[in-house]
């Protein structure tokens, strides 16, 4: 188990390096400048200031040094040389305040010139866990509900409306289910509030959107286990024990039901928490997946590294997490 | 079994956690959504129209416009009065004993010359460097220290120590420089001498403009410093944050959380807080078009300050079919001479009544490429100035304002937006099939087009290509000219749609043929419109060039006259949309608002769409004289703003 962890663990920064690869070669031959105003283009010298400033004329020059300052080498390799201390003294010296250097910088947003895209992470990034959070447990209750009322009576009624439900959550775009679950329930009949944040009524809406799709998943995961397990022998066993069916279900079925949905977890968990911009502009959640989006529009190199960067982190780290809950729910798997 | 459990547990505790951290605060005494979320709070660096918005509130600069009268008048800011010399170059501010920043400090001419000096620095690159040129020696001081950044680049150093030292002491260096050439003076805290290199009459426009106003050198200095490998001075972000920002307007910034929204509240220190009628403002980021509207139909949003979901247009529709019902009352209330937003007012309360379109300080219009050869190595029948006024001529625009953008904006046969501009005296266009009064007479502009055409030996057969990007229906406004021309003029065309980016970067290379584009002005001057013609000027997407044209501007930035140079600018325009035709004028731009008129006063219908948010009065609370704030006309004499 512990070689498995440290294994993964070797292996999350070369992905990330690949990652990063990938997505700088990929925005970086998309056309256009970040640093223009697109309806008023500002003198050719200021462009060109810019670009220096920020290394945007050339590309090895921009991988290699974001890569440095990114990953904290810079940092480490300034501590090291003593230039941090220097830094330090000189600004003290001249009666500037010392100077504020992050160890994983990240870089600027390009677009908003106020934030660093440290900052655009960390003010955007818990709204978005939050919300994945809410939308899996949501998925998992409905999904797993319906999977076993569905696998209990195989090809009833029950079933077959919750397959066909299922079928609907999974090929419904999430802006149609999210713009038709506000006009009901905020516009008609008031009870969500309308493009707020931070209280547990106004993450129902988003968060219900959200999970539709991810329920509908579970819920045909947990019924096609629910109904292998039900056909075993143990089942018959626990049954010719006497056990009532609720103890059957819940303490014998599901437990092994439940494997295939874990699995799916990890990358679900991974997936809401980050991949959420069309729910996010719709119910106008400020999370970070908007950033995805918009930071592609606007080319802008850094805020669009670092999303990718955390949200590949995520993922990893999510799948490991799940693997590591699965061996020790399943003690079989080796 | 309970393992099971665990993650569902974990995940329950993380959303309990931080559903119990976050508490929302009470809804602000004014909620408006500005149009995007706001890119940066530096006056200095901003060039959006959200930004200043937003500005304005925060900041206040040495005069502001009047936005409430008709004449965007200018009045006393920071500065409580002013005198110009005789030859128009030097500017002399008084400013104002009780001008505060938020935390108390008088705000004093030293605030002004740094906040100007960081504008005129070539490290910190700011979008509207070009204005602050117009100040004597800016531009010397300007290059001094691009050389000087250049040539530090090229030094070599004993050591990175040296090298740190020698990029402070080149700072040190360059403020003093500041000192020695650029015309800024404070010979006390409270006066400011401003020298021009030439007579700008709109010299006091500027200074309203929000990127003239000043920032709190205590607390910037803080966040600049020299690079100590490039010594150039490197801003880092955190000054503009909420309950960190120290600002001198109506308002101070205690939140802002990026994306979700930002928090106002009344400057305490403000030297004019008896007029502002509002305690707080909250500013959410909604992004999402339709979410704004349905938010301000939930009661969440007093205003929008530009609508922008796919059916404005039937909400505009709507409007006008509640203003054809009260025809008569609103001709009534017109002919009293009010402004649509008081017409509003008086007319019975109306859902539909939410909606209003104002007139914009911009225009849209298509590009010719005027070069003589187009991309692709043939001859450019668009560099002849025939062949674009036949073009321009069989456009239209009446379809394309009524019939595709339905917002009620009037057709434009000029750039510059008539009447926007106090003195200046808009020239008449060409004349336009969509807007002719009869058949006959767009009969006549047709074949007075043909015969255009002819006479330029506009080739047979030739295929015009339209580009434009692919959002926000300029697809259906180019067929509809494609369409125009095509029946008016038989020649065929070709839509080219493109991924905006490349848009931008071919119009930018001049690589295309003819093309959508849009330009909004910055102050109250037609310079703000025709510098973008002047041959060597970095907008010119048209390559146009015209030395007659440039000679005109060239002359108006020297005519003392007022009124002398006002008919030079005209003249300039007259050559730009009647005679050379580098672009075709279409319509000019509407901004659509939501609000109520029954409860909310204080916004301006001047096409400058300027509004000062802190002028608004929330007239069904308690705050506030709950008096409507109608636009006023200019007293007869106000010609020159008092000293």
């Amino acid at each position: 188990m512990m070689t498995m962890i440290l294994r993964r663990l070797i292996a999350l920064p070369f992905i990330l390096l690949i990652v990063y690869t990938i997505t700088l070669t990929l925005a970086w031959v998309v056309p256009g400048n970040p640093l223009e105003n697109p309806e008023k283009r500002p003198k050719p010298e200021v462009v060109e200031q810019m670009n220096k400033q920020y290394n945007l004329d050339s590309f090895p020059r921009f991988y290699f040094s974001y890569l440095s300052s990114a990953t904290g080498l810079k940092y480490a390799r300034d501590a090291i040389s003593g230039q941090l201390a220097r830094e330090r003294e000189e600004a003290l010296s001249r009666g500037y305040p010392a100077p504020v250097r992050p160890v994983f910088d990240l870089g600027p947003s390009l677009k908003y010139d106020d934030k660093t895209v440290n900052e655009l992470i960390s003010e955007t990034l818990p709204v978005s866990v939050t919300l994945g959070a809410s939308a899996i447990l949501i998925a998992l209750v409905i999904g797993m509900g319906a999977g076993v009322a569905g696998a209990v009576k195989p090809n009833s009624l029950t079933d077959h409306v919750t397959l066909a439900v299922a079928m609907i959550g999974i090929s419904l775009p999430s802006f149609v289910i999210g713009t038709v679950l506000l006009l009901v329930f905020s516009i008609w009949l008031g009870w969500f509030p309308v493009a707020q944040w931070g209280t547990p009524r106004s993450i129902a809406l988003p968060a219900l959107a959200l999970s539709l799709p991810f329920a509908a998943y579970i819920a045909r995961l947990t019924r096609m286990g629910m109904i292998d397990a039900l056909g075993a022998d143990y089942i018959r066993t626990a049954r010719a024990k006497g056990n009532p069916q609720r103890v059957v279900l819940i303490r014998h079925a599901l437990k092994n039901a439940f494997l295939p949905v874990l699995s799916f977890l990890g990358p679900a968990t991974a997936l809401a928490m980050t991949g959420s911009f069309v729910i996010e502009r719709v119910f106008t959640v400020p999370g970070m997946g908007e950033h995805f989006v918009s930071a592609v529009q606007n080319k802008d190199y850094f805020v669009i590294i670092g999303v990718v960067l955390v949200f590949a982190t995520m993922l990893i780290v999510f799948n490991l997490i799940v693997d590591v809950l699965y061996r020790w729910v399943d003690p079989r798997i080796q | 079994m309970y393992r099971l459990l665990l993650p569902v547990i974990l995940l329950l505790a993380l959303v309990g956690v931080s559903v119990l951290s976050d508490k929302p605060s009470p809804r602000a005494d004014l909620v408006f959504i500005n149009s995007s979320d706001v890119n940066t709070l530096d006056p200095q660096r901003m060039s959006w129209m959200h930004d200043m918005r937003t500005a304005r509130l925060l900041f206040e600069g040495l005069v502001r416009n009047d936005v409430l009268s008709d004449d965007f008048a200018i009045i006393p800011g920071v500065a409580e009065s002013w005198s110009v010399s005789g030859d128009g170059r030097t500017y002399t501010f008084r400013l104002r004993e009780d001008a505060r920043w938020s935390n108390g400090e008088p705000v004093t001419a030293e605030d002004f010359r740094y906040s100007w000096r960081r504008a005129m620095l070539p490290d910190l690159v700011a979008d509207y460097v070009n204005m602050f040129m117009l100040i004597e020696g800016a531009q010397d001081f300007y290059d001094w220290r691009t050389e000087q950044l250049d040539a530090f680049s090229q030094r070599s150093f004993e050591s990175p120590a040296q090298r740190q030292r020698s990029a402070y002491d080149l700072w040190d260096e360059t403020v003093a420089k500041f000192d020695q050439l650029v015309g800024l003076s404070a010979p006390d805290p409270r006066t400011l001498v401003v020298q021009l290199s030439r007579p700008v009459p709109y010299f006091l426009d500027l200074c309203a403009f929000v990127v003239f106003a000043p920032v709190y050198e205590p607390l910037v200095a803080q966040y600049e410093r020299p690079d100590p490998t490039t010594a150039r001075l490197i801003r880092r972000p955190g000054w503009t944050a909420g309950g960190v920002l120290i600002s001198n307007g109506p308002f101070e910034l205690t939140r802002w959380r990026m994306k979700r929204d930002m928090r106002l509240e009344k400057n305490p220190f403000y030297w004019d807080t008896g007029a502002i009628a509002i305690d707080s403002v909250d500013i959410p980021s909604i992004n999402d078009p339709n979410a704004g509207v349905l938010a301000y139909q939930t009661g969440a949003v007093d205003w929008i300050a530009d609508v922008t979901a796919p059916y404005r247009g039937e909400m505009v529709a709507q409007k006008q079919e509640y203003l054809a019902q009260h025809a008569d009352e609103v001709a009534r209330l017109k002919a009293q001479g009010l402004d649509q937003f008081s017409i509003d007012r008086q007319l019975p309360p109306d859902p539909r009544a939410h909606t209003h379109a104002v007139s914009s300080f911009g225009t849209y219009f298509y590009n010719f490429n005027c070069k003589p050869y187009l991309p692709d190595g043939q001859p450019n029948p668009f560099a002849d100035a025939r062949v674009r006024r036949a073009f321009a001529m069989c456009v239209d625009k009446r379809a394309i304002a009524d019939q595709v953008r339905r917002l009620g904006e009037p057709t434009a046969s000029t750039l510059i937006p008539p009447g926007s501009i106090g003195g200046y005296e808009s020239p008449q266009g060409l004349p336009n099939v969509g807007d002719a009064s009869s058949e006959t007479e767009r009969a006549r502009i047709v074949a007075k087009a043909r015969t255009l055409l002819q006479e330029a030996g506009f080739p047979e057969d030739f295929v015009v290509t339209l580009s434009f990007n692919k959002d926000s229906g300029h697809d259906l406004i180019a067929q509809t000219i494609a369409k125009s021309w095509q029946k008016h003029l038989g020649v065929g065309t070709r839509l080219d749609q493109k991924e905006i980016k490349i848009f931008r970067q071919e119009l930018k290379d001049k690589q295309y043929m003819t093309g959508r584009a849009g330009w909004y002005g910055d102050y109250g001057d037609p310079t703000t419109f025709l510098d973008i013609n002047y041959s060597t000027d970095g907008n010119n997407d048209r390559a146009y060039n015209n030395p007659r044209y440039d000679g005109l501007i060239d002359q108006a930035a020297t005519e003392l006259d007022p009124a002398k140079r006002m008919a030079l600018l005209g003249e300039a325009e007259r050559i730009l949309v009647e005679q050379d035709v580098p672009l075709i004028p279409i319509f000019h731009y509407a901004t659509i608002y939501m609000f109520d008129p029954q409860k909310i006063t204080g916004l301006s219908t001047h096409p400058r769409t300027t509004q000062n948010a802190y002028l608004i009065d929330i007239l069904t609370d308690a705050k506030g004289p709950n008096q409507p704030r109608p636009m006023r006309r200019p007293a007869p004499s106000s010609q020159e703003p008092a000293p």
